[in-house]
């Protein structure tokens, strides 16, 4: 299936959860990345329980202190 | 996982470099990279990474994923007190000549954070009483951010109507803050019931052992920041979604206050979470005992415990709680000095300025945490000279009562 993971296509296996695509993506930090998935925050116990699906919209998000401070 | 699960594993999956099971203690300032480049990466928001322990920690990390696990949470920022959690929501919320409304049975030290600290950088603060919902509704203005309860007011022992109010401040479109130091995921999960953001002081039944100071501050992920009324958290929310105000806090409010835990009080708080709900469950017992025991005996005035049948709470109690009413009580024996010399001849509990604590725990509110207001503003939030504050540890609830009996006696040895 067709995912757009940080809005590039990838192809993958079916049947996929968010949390084998953590690791099949090799996510940097896992414990602290932020999913979202078609537009919504996923919570962490749903990163087990979410099977992804065709033309789903993933982004892996960090909120660890650097950046701009969004002033 | 269930939630006694969770207490235990959540977070952590043990250290793969050694293999120990217990959350290392990274007792460290800053964090180190091999390039320039990489750690401008990481300043710059485009890698993760650890950068300065003020902002992040791993041990703390390992705290704050159980916390917002525990919670049902979209995430969590672990804090150096209860006060600096409560600092940083307001602080990130609200601006000078906005107000908020809070139950007035409220933490004293909460109190005067919202009304001297706060008001003096022109934040108002309306208090009502938790028991009558509408009082909510009445005080709500347009200028109104936020509204503020804890689950049981402390030390009035009152339980505000939780959903109730939700509803009140939904309708505002403004977030609810609730308090869940005193009764923790274990009596409730205030997200169910319509919580916002959940704040806790974990230096009390999280720590359990009188260990640490340490608070923390979740977002439900109930509260849409998009649509919400804080402008800056719109702009933000277009790139956060609804992890705008945890970015917020993280990037900026809670990075420049400066209120993080150090590393090894995260430790104290992951090792307090893993037998939290035992000890939540002996705390329930012992208190609901005590309460009754009190009631019935001849030298005391009054009890006031939300767990007993006849409180006026006691609906709210089953409804939030379970029927759960949770380790504290107040009662009073007639007066300040019999107040006192209970006190004194208490052998088994300490007399301190704590709550939560494996160990039995009395205070004199009136002289103490709230002595810094006057007797009309103490009456307002619900404590008198007579009120002794306890908070029911988990010993052998014989013990308990063996000592209290015989610290009852000698108050009223002083009259004869």
């Amino acid at each position: 299936m067709k995912l757009v993971v940080n809005g590039n296509e990838l192809d993958c296996s079916d049947g996929l959860t968010v949390n084998d695509l953590l690791t099949e993506q090799n996510v940097k930090m896992p414990e602290m990345v932020s999913v979202e998935l078609n537009g919504e925050i996923l919570k962490r116990g749903e990163f087990d329980t979410t099977t992804l699906k065709e033309d789903d919209k993933v982004e892996f998000l960090y909120f660890m202190g650097g950046g701009d401070g969004f002033k | 996982m269930k939630a006694d699960t969770s207490a235990i594993h959540a977070g952590f999956r043990g250290d793969v470099a050694s293999g120990a099971t217990a959350v290392p203690i990274y007792q460290t300032v800053s964090y180190a990279y091999k390039t320039a480049q990489e750690l401008a990466d990481v300043f710059a928001g485009r890698a993760p990474g650890y950068i300065y322990t003020r902002l992040t920690n791993p041990t703390t990390t390992a705290l704050e994923l159980r916390l917002s696990e525990l919670e049902d949470g979209i995430g969590c920022i672990a804090t150096s007190s209860g006060m600096a959690a409560i600092t940083s929501v307001v602080m990130g919320l609200l601006r000078a000549g906005d107000e908020l409304i809070a139950a007035a049975g409220i933490f004293g030290g909460t109190v005067s954070l919202f009304e001297n600290t706060l008001g003096r950088f022109g934040i108002k603060t309306h208090m009502v009483d938790a028991a009558e919902t509408e009082q909510f509704a009445k005080a709500l203005n347009e200028k109104t951010k936020l509204i503020f309860v804890e689950t049981i007011g402390n030390p009035r022992m009152d339980v505000p109507d939780i959903p109730a109010v939700a509803e009140i401040v939904h309708k505002a479109n403004i977030p609810l803050v609730v308090d869940n130091t005193v009764t923790t995921p274990f009596l409730i999960h205030p997200e169910a019931f319509g919580a916002d953001i959940i704040v806790h002081s974990t230096s009390k039944f999280i720590n359990g052992h009188g260990t640490a100071i340490g608070g923390a501050i979740i977002d439900t992920g109930r509260y849409d920041w998009v649509g919400g009324v804080f402008e800056d958290l719109k702009k933000l929310a277009q790139r956060a979604g609804r992890l705008a105000f945890l970015a917020f806090l993280r990037n900026l409010i809670y990075r420049d206050l400066g209120g993080c835990p150090a590393p090894m009080n995260s430790f104290f708080m992951l090792q307090g979470l893993e037998t939290l709900p035992c000890r939540m469950d002996k705390h329930c017992e012992n208190a609901a005992k005590l309460a009754k025991y009190l009631q019935a005996h001849e030298r005391v005035c009054w009890v006031n415990y939300p767990g007993l049948a006849d409180s006026e709470f006691n609906g709210r109690v089953v409804k939030l709680f379970a029927g759960r009413g949770g380790g504290l009580l107040t009662f009073g024996v007639g007066g300040k000095e019999k107040a006192f010399k209970f006190i004194d001849s208490l052998k088994l509990a300490r007399n301190l300025a704590n709550l939560g604590d494996a160990k039995t725990l009395v205070l004199h509110p009136s002289s103490t945490i709230f002595s810094e207001f006057s007797a009309a503003e103490q009456s307002k939030m619900g404590v008198g000279e007579d009120m002794v504050r306890v908070s029911v540890g988990i010993e052998n609830f014989e013990d308990i009562k063996k000592d209290f009996e015989q610290a009852i006696e000698k108050a009223f040895e002083v009259q004869r």
